[in-house]
């Protein structure tokens, strides 16, 4: 099938490439010049796991292209998929401005073309329920006519983004047309053929169903963290208590892991829309209100930890930070926790140097220089009163601890992440914060 | 082994039963006597499928027995299973009388005989983070030793207990005693031999795992409702979006179907709990709050659904309700959304005939003779003005609509639990309204 693909970010750029990889011709279209000039040279614009290999193959076998111009997209192409960014507005909503703008646009370019051949406007981006009515009716507006509306809410995750645009959990497809299905639910058979299923329901449904999906991922992990803060009161450990509720069949044991809050581009962008869109119908979402309000004080616990270890005085004092982005395997710093808790620390005095193993230029855009890199995480590690661990990735789960001790001026570690054992740790002689876990170590009061 | 099962309710008859039908020998206590007696001439005194049949074999076979002597029982038992009531109290904390009573009474019965014989004492019962040690502690005041403290919270469901005894998705222990652990170890392995796990933990933990996964289903279940009303403002479909969401391998789809809130023995007094102690460690859980105040509104949103569509006014008017017990396949009846709503309808001036397949009598309880009991479902239907369907039992789910629709004096049914579809209760012409869905012949 021929395919365009407006906006290239981590949605657009998987999905085109994806696409191209099971045979189709994708035209990938974006407005910003520096992306383009790279993605035309062949360039990965960004971190993502098994991207590059398919990203060459199928330029290399012209399936996959890159313009600026969407004009000529649209016109060589019968399904055009919107993965628009929908930033978080100043009152919670999503911003639609991307969307409407080029369906606009999209409209112009069919009736000044008068191009009649039937398109069908794949809406990608995460969007409130309604966005499909209204982009119908610009098109409609621009005298468009011979063409069908399409939801189909992307799931993947950064980090997994092509193993999961690959094999999906499910493909929603929500639309009026009978005819728009069909042809895309052709697309993405190649997808399912494991037999996971590909959902077809009207509109509404779908475009709910991405956020609600987002914003119960967000209410689990917020529960595992106030359960966490907790265990902490009462002596419990979040991590036999997880064990415990992750056996439950009904519960399942993944993604109950509590930490310093979610963060990305999009669980908070998601919950606070659903909030906002809730409202605006009437019908509040209580529960997500509160979600957004502890996740937010969340990202703080850590920060607690630090000034209680420390007196209440950290003024002076050098801290190592491993882990920037908000999760692993991704460079995406978008509401990371690191931010928060970096800027706290710095608001109280403190010196601050990290390392990440991709987000770490991201992370200048962030701290505009007012934080010290590392190429290494040993690198950062000289001299600190302690290392402050704030995101998973794999390479800090087995550091050698000797190397750690020796570099610290006190061996203490703060662990947002609770990727390291509490006994072992004590063990070892460090002084060592968890979440939802007792803390250890030989200054700490019983 | 030789066990002893003190309180003989749901989750102690069951336990019992289920114990003795692996070959231990087991003495159930009870001290209400209109019980006891009944389950002493061999009487199941509640609704659990497939609980006679195992209950029958296992007194026949002298492996279970039931008594009101304390002593006797746990005398001859080297573990007691304490399967008492932890009722709600006024400010939502469990109300532990009856675990310290039993505590104490166990407490005298030990030092009378000397602490001679190794007890372990395993709490069953859903109690607060740190009543184990508070329980050692009772235990300790009479000045023993030769005995050790086990929380072993129980997850088995209402309806479905002696399948989720025998085949437990896991087995927590608490303990921080070696010997209590391996002793409990080997009592549960023939309940995990599909390799389940049996999680061992210190009591605190094993305490605060109970009660973290009741609440995060009663959280899952109100997320499910809240986004339910959210789309029917919206036009959405929630069996769409409940099908988009449960496939995603991270949420699941068990456990998700949007209703007229929780009920029930457990996940309302669990939250509250569980609410009550991290208030109380001043680490409130205001997640769970916010749950508890949403569940309550759900159990009345079928009775706006009712007022708006008589226009505000149902006085004198006459509802067939279906469904009592707080969900299918028990007789509990024990803060079932039935009784908020039939309530609500006659405080509004309404009257009510109801039906319900094994809560009736339960339901006299908390409803008296406030309400009509009919013989069937279809009895329940004479000259109602609309159907309410409260609770989803399976025999409700394909009715003879054809006698719906003539004993009913209109064709309209409100449905708390979505057991049928839009589209057919449309094609069949009835006026159809249900949770998170588009009504139907509006
Ligand atoms: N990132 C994720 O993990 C993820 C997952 C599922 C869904 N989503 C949703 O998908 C959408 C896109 O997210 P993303 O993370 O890929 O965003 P992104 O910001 O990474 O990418 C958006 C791209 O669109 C381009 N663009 C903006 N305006 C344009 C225009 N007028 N014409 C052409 N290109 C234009 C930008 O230059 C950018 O490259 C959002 O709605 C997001 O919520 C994201
Ligand atoms: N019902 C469930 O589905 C379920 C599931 C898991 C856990 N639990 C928990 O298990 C515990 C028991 O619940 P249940 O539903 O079985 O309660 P229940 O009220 O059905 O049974 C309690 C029994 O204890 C007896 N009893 C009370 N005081 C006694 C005494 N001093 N001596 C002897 N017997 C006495 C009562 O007569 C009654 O038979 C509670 O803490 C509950 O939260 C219940």
């Amino acid at each position: 099938m021929n395919i365009s693909v407006i906006g290239t970010g981590y949605v657009g750029l998987v999905s085109g490439t994806c696409f191209a990889d099971r045979g189709n011709r994708v035209i990938c279209v974006d407005n910003n010049p520096e992306k383009l000039r790279k993605l035309q040279n062949s360039d990965v614009p960004i971190y993502e796991p098994g991207l590059e290999i398919l990203f060459h193959r199928n330029i290399q076998q012209k399936r996959l292209i890159f313009t600026g111009s969407l004009e000529y997209a649209v016109l060589n192409s019968d399904i055009i998929f919107l993965c628009l960014p929908t930033p978080q507005d100043e009152d919670g909503s999503a911003d639609l401005s991307y969307v409407m703008g080029c369906a606009k646009n999209i409209g112009q370019v069919l009736t000044k073309n008068a191009c009649t051949d039937y398109k069908i406007i794949v809406n990608k981006s995460t969007v409130p329920v309604g966005t499909a009515f209204k982009v119908r009716d610009i098109l409609k507006a621009e005298g468009v006519e011979n063409f069908d509306v399409v939801s189909n809410p992307e799931f993947l995750r950064e980090g997994f983004a092509v193993e999961d645009f690959r094999k999906p959990d499910r493909i929603v497809i929500g639309s009026e047309s009978r005819r728009a299905i069909e042809m895309i639910r052709e697309l993405y058979e190649p997808f399912v053929n494991q037999g996971n299923p590909i959902l077809e329901m009207d509109t509404a449904s779908a475009e709910v169903t991405k956020y609600a999906s987002n914003s119960y991922l967000a209410m689990r992990i917020t529960y595992m963290n106030e359960l966490a803060n907790f265990c902490e009161r009462v002596g419990a450990n979040v991590d036999m208590v997880r064990h415990g509720m992750g056996t439950d069949s009904r519960i399942g044991k993944r993604f109950l892991f509590a930490g310093i809050g979610y963060g990305g581009s999009c669980f908070p962008k998601d919950v606070n829309a659903l909030i906002k869109t809730a409202c605006e119908h009437g019908s509040p979402m209580n529960i997500l209100e509160i979600v957004d309000k502890v996740n937010r004080e969340q990202k703080f616990v850590l920060v607690k930890k630090v000034m209680e270890h420390f007196n209440g005085d950290v003024k002076g004092r050098n801290f190592a930070v491993w882990g920037l982005a908000f999760k692993p395997n991704t460079d995406d710093m978008r509401e990371a926790p690191s931010i928060y808790i970096i800027r706290e620390l710095q608001k109280a005095g403190a010196v601050v140097s990290a390392y990440d193993p991709a987000a770490m230029e991201v992370a200048c855009r962030h701290f505009d220089g007012a934080i010290r890199y590392g190429q290494t995480k040993e690198e950062v590690l000289k001299g600190a009163d302690a290392l402050l661990v704030l995101t998973e990735w794999a390479e800090f789960r087995s550091p050698e601890f000797n190397g750690i001790k020796d570099a610290l001026k006190n061996p203490v570690i703060f662990d947002g992440r609770n990727i390291y054992s509490p006994e072992r740790l004590a063990a070892m002689g460090f002084t060592y914060y968890s979440i939802g876990r007792p803390a250890v170590g030989d200054d700490i009061k019983k | 082994m030789n066990l002893a099962v003190i309180g003989t309710g749901y989750v102690g008859l069951v336990s019992g039963t289920c114990f003795a039908e692996m070959g231990n020998q087991v003495i159930c206590v009870d001290n209400n006597q209109e019980k006891l007696s009944k389950l002493q001439s061999a009487e199941v005194t509640i609704y659990e499928p497939g609980l006679d049949f195992i209950f029958y074999r296992n007194i026949a076979k002298k492996r279970l027995s039931f008594t009101d002597d304390l002593k006797y029982a746990v005398n001859s038992s080297e573990i007691i299973f304490l399967c008492l009531p932890t009722p709600q109290g006024e400010d939502g904390s469990a109300d532990l009388k009856y675990v310290f009573g039993i505590a104490g009474e166990i407490g005298k019965i030990l030092k009378e005989s000397g602490d001679r014989d190794y007890k372990v004492i395993v709490n069953k019962s859903t109690v607060p983070v740190g009543t184990a040690v508070q329980v050692a502690g009772i235990l300790k005041n009479f000045g023993l030793k030769n005995f050790d403290i086990v929380s072993n919270p129980e997850f088995l469901r209402e309806g479905f207990a002696v399948e989720d005894f025998m085949k437990p998705d896991r087995i927590v222990i608490g303990s921080d005693s070696v010997a209590a652990l391996e002793k409990m170890k080997l009592l549960y392995e023939p309940f995990v031999r599909q390799g389940n796990p049996i999680l061992e933990m210190d009591t605190s933990s094993a305490e605060v795992t109970k009660y973290a996964a009741n609440s995060y289903l009663a959280m899952r279940i109100t997320y499910m409702n809240e986004l339910a009303n959210f789309c029917e403002k919206v036009g959405a479909n929630v069996d769409m979006v409940r099908k988009g969401m449960g496939t995603d391998s991270r949420i699941g789809k068990r456990f998700l179907f949007a209703g007229i809130g929780y009920g029930g023995s457990c996940f309302p007094k669990d939250v509250n709990a569980l609410i009550k102690t991290s208030c109380d460690y001043d680490s409130e859980m205001k997640i769970l709050t916010v749950v508890d105040k949403v569940n309550h509104a759900q159990k009345l949103v079928l009775v706006e659904k009712v007022l708006s569509y008589f226009n505000n006014d149902i006085k004198e008017k006459h509802f067939a309700v279906w469904g009592l017990a707080f969900k299918p396949n028990t007789d509990d009846m024990r803060e079932a959304p039935s009784v908020v709503l039939i309530k609500k309808l006659l405080e509004l001036g309404a009257s009510v005939s109801a039906y319900d397949p094994a809560a009736i009598e339960t339901a006299k309880f908390y409803l008296n003779n406030s309400v009509t009991y009919a013989e069937n479902e279809y009895d329940a239907l004479r000259n109602a003005e609309a159907l309410i369907i409260v609770t989803e039992w399976n025999e409700f789910r394909n009715p003879d609509f054809s006698i719906l629709k003539s004993t009913l004096k209109q064709p309209v049914i409100f449905d708390g639990r979505n057991i049928f579809t839009p589209e057919k209760m449309q094609e069949l012409g009835f006026t159809y309204y249900s949770i998170g869905r588009k009504p139907a012949n509006v």
